[in-house]
C-alpha cells in the first residue's frame, strides 16, 4: 500500500474506520492517562491518599488538589484544543481511580489484607465535572485555570466528606480519645509506616481555629491554579505533533 | 490501514501492560524477615530487649496474645542514627495478620509515637487479635525516626480458623457498636461507584458522536464552534451545577447523620516511665574482647568487682537477642526462640561465686551457630566496629543483676 492511495474506498467505510479509531484511541488513552497518572499520584500523593489515618483537614485537603490537577490539566490541554472533547479532566480522573481501585483492591486488600475500608482511594470525581463544564462552556484556558483550579481544591473536602467522615466518629480506646480512622492505622499493623511519618494536623494555620479545612481547600485552589498553567503547557508540549516525510 | 490498525492495537497492549505494571508495583511492606539483613552494630548498639515473653505459639482467629518484656535504650547510642527522640513501638509481622488491640510502654498506652531516653530501660507489653491464619515470624519492633526500623527478637506462632470470621467490634463515644473489619464498606462503595457513574455518562454522552477523526478535521478547518451545540452546552451546565449541588447535600446530611465528629489525633507522648533499675552493685570492665571467625565464637576478658553484699555469678550475655547461657546458672523457662537461645553458649574460665569485695579477672567465651545465622559476626565490617550486650549477674538466692557492656571487638581470622 502506497501512502498517496486513500485507505477507504467509500464514506460509509470512512465513517466506519472513523469510528473503530475512535475506540482504539479511547481505550489506549484511558490506559495511557492512567499509567502516567497513577504513577505520578503515587509518588506524590502517596500515603495521603493509601491510608484514611491520613486523611486529615490540612495536608491531605492541601496536597491532593495540587498534585491531582496536573493530569486533567494536561490531557485537557489535548482533547479540547484539538479535538474539541470537553471530557480531559474526567476522562484522567477515570483512569486514576480505575488504577487506584485495581491496586488497593488487588494489592493492599488481595496480597496484604489491609481492609478495603482503611485503604480507599480519594474522589476527584467533582473537581474533574467542573472542571471540565467551566473549560467547555467558557472555552477559556484563564478562566478554566482560576476558576476551575480554585473549585477543584474547594470541592476537594466537601467531595470526600460523606465517604470519609464515618470514620472521624471518636471512640474512647483505654483511655485515650482517637477517632476510628487513627484506631485502623492503629489496629492495622503497617510494619513500613510508624506512626511519626504520618503527616498529619501539622502546619501553620492555627490561627483559624475550627475551621481548618475551609481555609486549606482554599490555599490548596490557589496552588492548583499555578499548577493547572503549568501542566496545560506540559500537555500541549507533549500533545505537539511533529510529522516526518515518508521515505 | 492493516498496518495502522495492528500499530494501534499493538500500542493498546503495551499501554495496558504499563498500566497494570504501574497499579501493581506498590503493595505496602508485608515482609517482617529484615532481622537478619540488618547492620549489626543496629542491633547490638541500639535497642537491647530482654525478658521476652510470647504467652502463645498457638491460638484462634479472634483470640489474643501478648509479647511483653522490657527494653534497654543503649547509652553509648550510635552517631550514625539518629537518637529515639521520636520513636514508636511497632510490631514485626507480615502485615495486618495480628491487630495490634494495644500497646503500652511503662503502663502507657502508646498508640502515637513517643520519646525515648538514653541509657533507661522501659517495660513494654504488646496485645495482639490474630486475624489471618498461618505461621507468622513475631517479632519485637521499634521505629526510630531517622534510625528506621529496629527489629528485636522474633518467635514463630500459629494461627488457626479462618479470617472470614475475624471480627473487631467497636463502641465509639456517641454509644455506637461498629465492627472496624467492615465498617463504612458499603458506603465508600456507594459513593465511589455514584461518582465514576456519573464520570462514565459524560463520557457516554460525547461518545455517542464521532469523535477524534472528524473533530480534528473540523477544528483543523476553523469549525470548531461548530461542534458544540446549544443542548451540549444545557447539558453540560446542568451536569455541572447538578455535581456541585450533590457535594452540597451530600455534605450536609453526612454533617446531619454523624453531628459529632473529631480530627485525626496525632501529636508525640512524653514522659515515658522507665523502670527503676536497682542501683548495680557489679562493676566490669572489658579488657579486650575478640571475635575468631572460624569458631563463630566471642571471647572477653573482664574484669569483675563484686561490690555488694552477696556472691555472684555470670549466667548470662545478651547481644541482639541472642541469649547465651551458662546453664550452671541459669536457664530458659520461658520458650524463647530456639534459634535464638544458645543454653550452654556462655563458658566463663572461672565462674565459682565471687564474693562480695572482690575481684576476678576471667575469661567469657560466647559461642553459638547464631553469630553465623543471625550475621552478628558481620560486626566487624560495620561502621562502627564495636558491640554491646547485657551481662546476667545471679546471686545464690537467684536475684539477679544486669549490667552493660560496651567495648571495640578485633576479629581474628585463625
Ligand atoms: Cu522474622
Amino acid at each position: 500500500m502506497s501512502a498517496s492511495q486513500s485507505a477507504v474506498r467509500s464514506r460509509a467505510e470512512a465513517v466506519k474506520v472513523s469510528r473503530t479509531f475512535d475506540w482504539m484511541i479511547t481505550f489506549t488513552l484511558f490506559f495511557v492517562i492512567l499509567g502516567g497518572y497513577h504513577v505520578h499520584f503515587m509518588l506524590t500523593g502517596g500515603d495521603w491518599d493509601f491510608w484514611t489515618d491520613w486523611k486529615d483537614r490540612r495536608l491531605w485537603v492541601t496536597v491532593l488538589p495540587i498534585v491531582g490537577i496536573t493530569f486533567p490539566a494536561a490531557v485537557q490541554s489535548i482533547l479540547w484544543y484539538r479535538y474539541r472533547l470537553p471530557f480531559g479532566a474526567i476522562l484522567a480522573v477515570l483512569g486514576l481511580l480505575f488504577g487506584e481501585w485495581v491496586n488497593r483492591y488487588l494489592n493492599f486488600w488481595g496480597w496484604t489484607y489491609f481492609p478495603v475500608n482503611f485503604v480507599f482511594p480519594s474522589n476527584f470525581m467533582p473537581g474533574a465535572i467542573v472542571l471540565d463544564v467551566i473549560l467547555m462552556l467558557s472555552n477559556s484556558m484563564v478562566l478554566t485555570a482560576v476558576l476551575g483550579g480554585l473549585a477543584y481544591g474547594l470541592l476537594f473536602y466537601p467531595g470526600n466528606w460523606p465517604i470519609i467522615a464515618p470514620l472521624h466518629v471518636p471512640v474512647e480506646y483505654n483511655g485515650m480519645m482517637m477517632t476510628l480512622a487513627d484506631l485502623q492505622g492503629y489496629h492495622y499493623v503497617r510494619t513500613g509506616t510508624p506512626e511519626y511519618i504520618r503527616m498529619v494536623e501539622k502546619g501553620t494555620l492555627r490561627t483559624f481555629g475550627k475551621d481548618v479545612a475551609p481555609v486549606s481547600a482554599f490555599f490548596s485552589g490557589f496552588v492548583s491554579i499555578i499548577i493547572y498553567f503549568l501542566w496545560h503547557f506540559f500537555g500541549r508540549w507533549f500533545g505537539s505533533t511533529a510529522f516526518v516525510k515518508a521515505a | 490501514m492493516k498496518i495502522l490498525k495492528d500499530k494501534v492495537t499493538k500500542l493498546s497492549f503495551v499501554a495496558l501492560l504499563m498500566a497494570v505494571t504501574a497499579a501493581m508495583v506498590y503493595t505496602p511492606t508485608a515482609s517482617a524477615h529484615g532481622e537478619k539483613s540488618q547492620a549489626a552494630f543496629m542491633r547490638m548498639r541500639t535497642i537491647h530487649w530482654f525478658d521476652l515473653n510470647w504467652s502463645k505459639e498457638v491460638l484462634a482467629v479472634n483470640d489474643t496474645m501478648t509479647i511483653s518484656g522490657k527494653f534497654h535504650v543503649f547509652a553509648g547510642w550510635p552517631e550514625t542514627v539518629d537518637k529515639p527522640d521520636i520513636s514508636f513501638l511497632n510490631i514485626g509481622i507480615p502485615g495486618p495478620v495480628f491487630i495490634r488491640a494495644g500497646s503500652w510502654i511503662g503502663g502507657q498506652l502508646v498508640p502515637r509515637s513517643v520519646s525515648l531516653e538514653l541509657g533507661e530501660t522501659y517495660e513494654f507489653k504488646v496485645l495482639l487479635k490474630a486475624r489471618r491464619p498461618g505461621d507468622w515470624h513475631v517479632h519485637t519492633m521499634m521505629n526510630v525516626k531517622g534510625g528506621g526500623p529496629i527489629i528485636g527478637p522474633g518467635k514463630w506462632v500459629t494461627v488457626t480458623g479462618s479470617m472470614s470470621s475475624f471480627t473487631n467490634p467497636i463502641t465509639t463515644l456517641t454509644g455506637e457498636t461498629i465492627d472496624l473489619e467492615t465498617y463504612n464498606l458499603s458506603n465508600v462503595y456507594f459513593w465511589h461507584a455514584f461518582w465514576y457513574a456519573l464520570g462514565l455518562a459524560w463520557l457516554a454522552y460525547w461518545a455517542r458522536k464521532p469523535m477524534f477523526i472528524p473533530r480534528l478535521i473540523a477544528v483543523e478547518s476553523g469549525k470548531a464552534d461548530s461542534l458544540i451545540t446549544p443542548t451540549d452546552k444545557k447539558v453540560a451546565l446542568a451536569f455541572g451545577v447538578g455535581a456541585i449541588a450533590i457535594v452540597a447535600m451530600s455534605m450536609s446530611t453526612t454533617n446531619q447523620r454523624y453531628p459529632v465528629t473529631t480530627p485525626l489525633q496525632a501529636g508525640l507522648l512524653r514522659g515515658m516511665k522507665p523502670i527503676e533499675m536497682p542501683a548495680t552493685t557489679i562493676a566490669v570492665k572489658v579488657d579486650d574482647a575478640t571475635y575468631r571467625v572460624p569458631g563463630r565464637a566471642m571471647q572477653m576478658t573482664l574484669t569483675v568487682t563484686n561490690n555488694g553484699d552477696s556472691a555472684v555469678r555470670l549466667g548470662e550475655f545478651n547481644t541482639a537477642g541472642v541469649r547465651f547461657l551458662d546453664s550452671k546458672v541459669a536457664e530458659d523457662t520461658t520458650g524463647y526462640p530456639d534459634d535464638l537461645l544458645a543454653e550452654e553458649g556462655l563458658t566463663v574460665s572461672d565462674n565459682s561465686p565471687l564474693a562480695p569485695g572482690q575481684t576476678r579477672t576471667i575469661q567469657v567465651t560466647a559461642s553459638d551457630a547464631a553469630w553465623e545465622v543471625y550475621r552478628l559476626a558481620d560486626l566487624i565490617y560495620d561502621p562502627d566496629s564495636r558491640f554491646a550486650g547485657l551481662l546476667f549477674f545471679y546471686d545464690e538466692a537467684g536475684n539477679r543483676q544486669m549490667v552493660m557492656v560496651d567495648s571495640s571487638l578485633i576479629p581474628t581470622f585463625t
